[in-house]
């Protein structure tokens, strides 16, 4: 009997569960609640107590889509559509050029003897601890002197900071997971090194890559604090736009949950879909770094 | 990208293989060949890096001797160590190095704490680890600023959100959660360990089912009560596992933002005022980049200075560093 599955007393499996359901609603609660105020009527939202039972509506949603006139997000047509275009953009452009350069860097620190490895990986990993506020100073003024200020080129170059160094740890750890043989066997075949990297080893790294590339997406798609000072009327992302709305409109929890929903919808799908990976991705400095001991 | 690629790498393969050379100098021309082609998948990541991250960090500690005051540009001049001076006289900053301090550490340990015990709680659990795993997950990955504006709006606003509703309930009654200076803190850390929390928890679980089983089993012969088995195995066990959930944790409660940007805005006045938001503050609603410049330079040290001290200690306590 191993002491895993040691067994329990039916209260303490009772406590458990009880501990469970807690710790649950606990947690989804926000964003459940974010979720269940979307489709309530106007009026069901500021209740006291808070109503549960209603009949529901996709009146916010039409709002938050500029489908239902009203202003939503002044100066710009289509509710929060446009800003979810450019947060789209920006994070396919942030995921895809993350890919183009991390995954060849993860490479080269993870499998090839070159003079400098260790310390220029350590380099990626520590810039990632560069304060963001203290990076977003000097790409305030730089922006402004390249005018590139307000356009999707230059968020997109800010956002490779925090996701090509991810990536690149991300992809050491995949590619250090793989046998040796494979590029070993592919040598003795003749194979270049480019060749056997693209055709022989990336497809057995085809979960790496993708998980850097879903970090990298969502990271991007999450972002605010950048986008919040480098963007304007031209390439403001949604979270920004978001802000900007409840700021001004801070009764309006309707057309504020609904676009906030729309926000988090695909990242709840890909966690549904990706869920173990991103798990691993999440954790996976921290237990690979434990366990090295 | 194979097909155009390819050519040139096997020109490269080709000038690299010296045709019937000695096995060493073979060996020796593989290494310079194996060199060059890593040099040339790194350094595209080395030039992004370089141009984005270390680049402007030096701009940053050199504007930080400057006023750069983007509304009186006028008086824009070279300062030496001014902004520096000026801080050590500002309640604000020090306050904020206060506030940033109370913050981290008691976010940290709560983390550390709550993660610990759901861990515990739940890694025998046989039924529900699934939900429970993407429950947890969305904190960590939904949009910061979205999940905080729904704190504010939804959960902590009197009498309509639902933690009001839950304190009136419970006795405690509606409470300014966000407006009054003490409550306004204690909001903000426990919208910071709601939303990390999940991640300490995962890697306590991760590192609880790595456990070898056989000291456990030991300990259940020897009738060990639960919490001999805690205190003398699980948790010697957990601490290299601890010790870098708290260097992680750190070092993101030291970038903290959106959280307390999206609930209180630093306020009421400056309660709840950490140095990143006093930093943005300065620099984009003042429009003093230079003194902004001088305060992310202060916190760049701080990052530094902390991940090097926690870099130190791990070194000490462990043969091979990772």
């Amino acid at each position: 009997m191993s002491w895993r599955r040691r067994r329990e007393s039916r209260w303490a499996r009772a406590a458990t569960y009880l501990a469970l359901a807690t710790v649950l609603v606990l947690w989804a609660a926000p964003v459940l609640w974010t979720m269940v105020t979307s489709f309530k009527p106007h009026r069901d939202i500021f209740t006291v107590p808070p109503t549960f039972v209603f009949q529901p509506t996709l009146e916010h949603y039409r709002r938050a889509l500029g489908l239902a006139g009203g202003r939503f997000i002044e100066s710009s047509q289509g509710g929060i559509v446009p800003s979810i275009w450019n947060s789209v953009l920006v994070a396919t452009a942030t995921a895809g050029l993350s890919l183009l350069i991390a995954v060849p860097a993860g490479y080269a620190y993870a499998r090839l003897r070159f003079r400098g490895r260790r310390p220029l990986a350590f380099y990626a990993l520590f810039t990632q601890m560069a304060p963001p506020i203290g990076l977003l100073i000097p790409y305030f003024y730089f922006l402004n002197r390249a005018g590139l200020m307000d356009t999707y080129t230059g968020l997109t170059a800010v956002y490779l900071t925090f996701s090509v160094p991810f990536g690149i740890w991300l992809m050491i750890t995949y590619f250090e997971e793989l046998p040796r043989e494979l590029e070993e066997a592919a040598a003795v075949d003749g194979a270049g090194r480019l060749a056997t990297l693209w055709r022989i080893v990336l497809p057995q790294a085809r979960g790496g890559v993708a998980v850097t590339a879903i970090f990298s997406f969502i990271n991007a798609w999450n972002e605010f604090l950048y986008a919040a000072v480098l963007t304007g009327t031209e390439s403001r992302t949604a979270p920004v736009a978001l802000f900007g709305y409840i700021s001004t409109e801070e009764h309006l929890w309707g057309p504020f949950t609904a676009s906030g929903v729309m926000i988090m919808v695909p990242v709840v799908v890909i966690a549904l879909l990706a869920q173990r990976q991103i798990v691993r991705g999440l954790t996976l400095g921290a237990v690979t770094g434990a366990r090295r001991r | 990208m194979a097909t155009r690629a390819r050519p040139g790498a096997s020109a490269a393969e080709a000038g690299a293989r010296p045709a019937g050379a000695a096995g060493r100098r073979r060996r020796s021309g593989q290494l310079a060949q194996e060199e060059r082609f890593a040099w040339l998948l790194a350094s595209p990541s080395l030039v992004v890096l370089g141009l984005m991250t270390t680049l402007p960090l030096l701009v940053l500690v050199g504007m930080s001797t400057f006023r750069l005051d983007l509304a009186a540009p006028f008086r824009n001049r070279w300062i030496g160590l001014d902004n520096y001076a000026r801080m050590l006289g500002d309640a604000r900053f020090l306050e904020g190095l206060w506030i940033t301090a109370v913050y981290t550490v008691v976010t940290v340990v709560l983390q550390v704490v709550l993660g610990l015990a759901l861990a515990l709680a739940f890694f025998r659990l046989r039924r529900g680890m699934g939900a429970l795993q993407v429950v947890v997950l969305l904190p960590m990955i939904l949009a910061p600023i979205v999940v905080g504006l729904a704190w504010k709006t939804l959960m902590l606003t009197q009498l309509y959100g639902l933690v009001d509703y839950a304190a009136i309930l419970l006795g405690v009654g509606s409470r300014p959660w966000l407006t009054d200076p003490t409550l306004a803190l204690v909001s903000v850390i426990v919208i910071h360990t709601w939303q990390w929390t999940p991640f300490a928890f995962l890697v306590f679980l991760a590192s609880l089912y790595a456990l070898p089983p056989e000291p456990f089993e030991a300990a259940m012969i020897d009738r060990a009560n639960a919490w001999q088995v805690f205190r003398y195995l699980t948790l010697p066990m957990l601490r290299p596992a601890i010790f870098i959930v708290v260097i992680f944790r750190t070092m993101i409660a030291l970038r903290a933002f959106e959280g307390i940007f999206a609930t209180t805005g630093g306020g009421p006045g400056t309660a709840t005022e950490i140095l990143n938001l006093y930093a943005y503050r300065v620099s984009f609603n003042s429009l003093t980049l230079g003194y902004g410049a001088a305060l992310g330079t202060v916190l760049l040290v701080l990052t530094t200075l902390t991940s090097a001290v926690f870099f130190r200690l791990r070194r000490e306590r462990e043969a091979v560093p990772a």
